[in-house]
């Protein structure tokens, strides 16, 4: 949340790629076969034009800012979480009997992830709810999203999969959570958090721009092998939504 | 507190981790044929040799001069991706990657040497950047057409 010029330079050089990418997936008629990436990227760009909007109108240390900020934060994680979904689905679109404990895995995991978050709250419950439950619920996410990714990882090794775009894809996602996730951590243990929490910034700022250029790549550079099975298309996000 | 450490570890490590298979999997790119071959004569790049004499001899290694023969390929072929047939006159996105990539990679070789460990893994990925990079060059060429001059030709006349 500082209000460097590099943050500044960062922060358009963020939103530009989103939109550029945006704009490249509209006008190939890609939005339906990278459904996920095109959610994805529609969430960030969301969040980025929120916050840079509510910052200019309101200042940083406004009330108004911290509660888009969060609020943005908590659609980010959201949106990150079903992104992983829908790669598990393209990742097991030929092992059915995988997709079955998968679809039984997330939203256990969802639930897992906010029953962990409410106990740590119960135990906190003079502290805000937005103060306390959505930081915690947030960054327990962010970090579960990078354990699940890192699983997509391991399963798309283990299948041996042809898909080099859903791997580069899930590499992209990879960066853009271990980064943030690792400086989440290091906010927690430097006792001043001062540097920590700018460094926090900028490398999560570093982190989306990274896996925008991976993702970017991955769109433009490699080929989509994703497997039809038996006439079907690749699923719609709102496909995996339902199952799950 | 002990779990804030586990996990700044475990995501620092991943972090590293998912760049270098990002950079991995944009190297195993399939070109059409063997660009780097025309572009390595003609600039008499040393990377090929030194990996035919790692993979097939098991040659010792002289550090300095690995040091020195990767390094002068590397510049070589940065300059050539940027300026050889090239109408934007910068770099990719992909080839900034992994730019960043071989210096990594670098200063992963300086430290391997120093722990004495798997020296001979880091500078086959390094050659197999710098391949990458001859075959990019060579592909932009072979594309352009200048008459009847050669690939050696048109670098020569830069």
């Amino acid at each position: 949340m500082d209000n460097s010029i590099a943050g500044l330079v960062l922060q358009c050089a963020g939103i530009i790629s989103e939109a550029a990418l945006i704009v490249y997936l509209a006008r190939r008629g890609l939005w339906k076969r990278q459904g996920a990436v095109a959610f994805y990227l529609g969430c960030l760009l969301l969040t980025e034009l929120a916050r840079a909007g509510v910052l200019y109108a309101n200042g940083l240390n406004s009330p108004q800012y911290f509660y888009v900020y969060w609020s943005t934060d908590f659609l980010l994680v959201i949106s990150a979480f079903l992104a992983v979904c829908f790669f598990f689905r393209r990742a097991c679109l030929r092992e059915e009997r995988m997709w079955r404990y998968v679809r039984l895995l997330l939203p256990l995991t969802l639930i897992l992830v906010v029953a962990i978050s409410s106990i740590l709250f119960l135990h906190n419950y003079h502290k805000l709810f937005f103060s306390y439950f959505v930081v915690e619920f947030n960054q327990n996410l962010y970090f579960t999203c990078l354990v699940l990714n890192t699983l997509l990882y391991l399963l798309l090794q283990y299948i041996e999969s042809t898909d080099d775009q859903l791997g580069l894809l899930v590499c992209g996602l990879g960066i853009q959570f271990a980064g943030p996730a690792a400086t989440f951590a290091l906010v927690h243990l430097t006792p001043g958090e001062a540097f920590a929490r700018s460094l926090s910034s900028t490398v999560m700022r570093l982190c989306t721009l990274g896996a925008l250029f991976v993702w970017a790549y991955a769109v433009m550079h490699v080929q989509d092998k994703a497997i039809r099975v038996a006439g079907h298309d690749v699923p719609v996000l709102a496909e995996v939504a339902g199952h799950i | 507190m002990i779990f804030a450490a586990l996990i700044l570890i475990l995501s620092t490590a991943l972090f590293f981790f998912y760049f270098q298979v990002t950079c991995q999997r944009i190297l195993r790119r399939q070109f059409d044929r063997e660009y780097f071959q025309s572009i390595v004569n003609a600039n008499r790049l040393e990377f090929p040799s030194l990996r035919k004499s790692l993979e097939e001899f098991g040659a010792p290694i002289d550090y300095p001069r690995l040091r020195m023969m990767l390094k002068c390929d590397f510049l070589a072929l940065t300059y050539l991706l940027k300026n050889a047939a090239n109408l934007n006159q910068r770099y990719s996105r992909e080839e900034r990657l992994l730019i960043l990539y071989f210096r990594w990679q670098f200063l992963s070789l300086a430290v391997r040497r120093l722990l004495g460990v798997g020296e001979k893994k880091a500078i086959l990925k390094l050659t197999s950047i710098l391949q990458y990079f001859a075959n990019v060059v060579g592909q932009r060429v072979d594309t352009v057409k200048f008459g009847n001059l050669t690939v050696s030709d048109y670098l020569l006349n830069l």
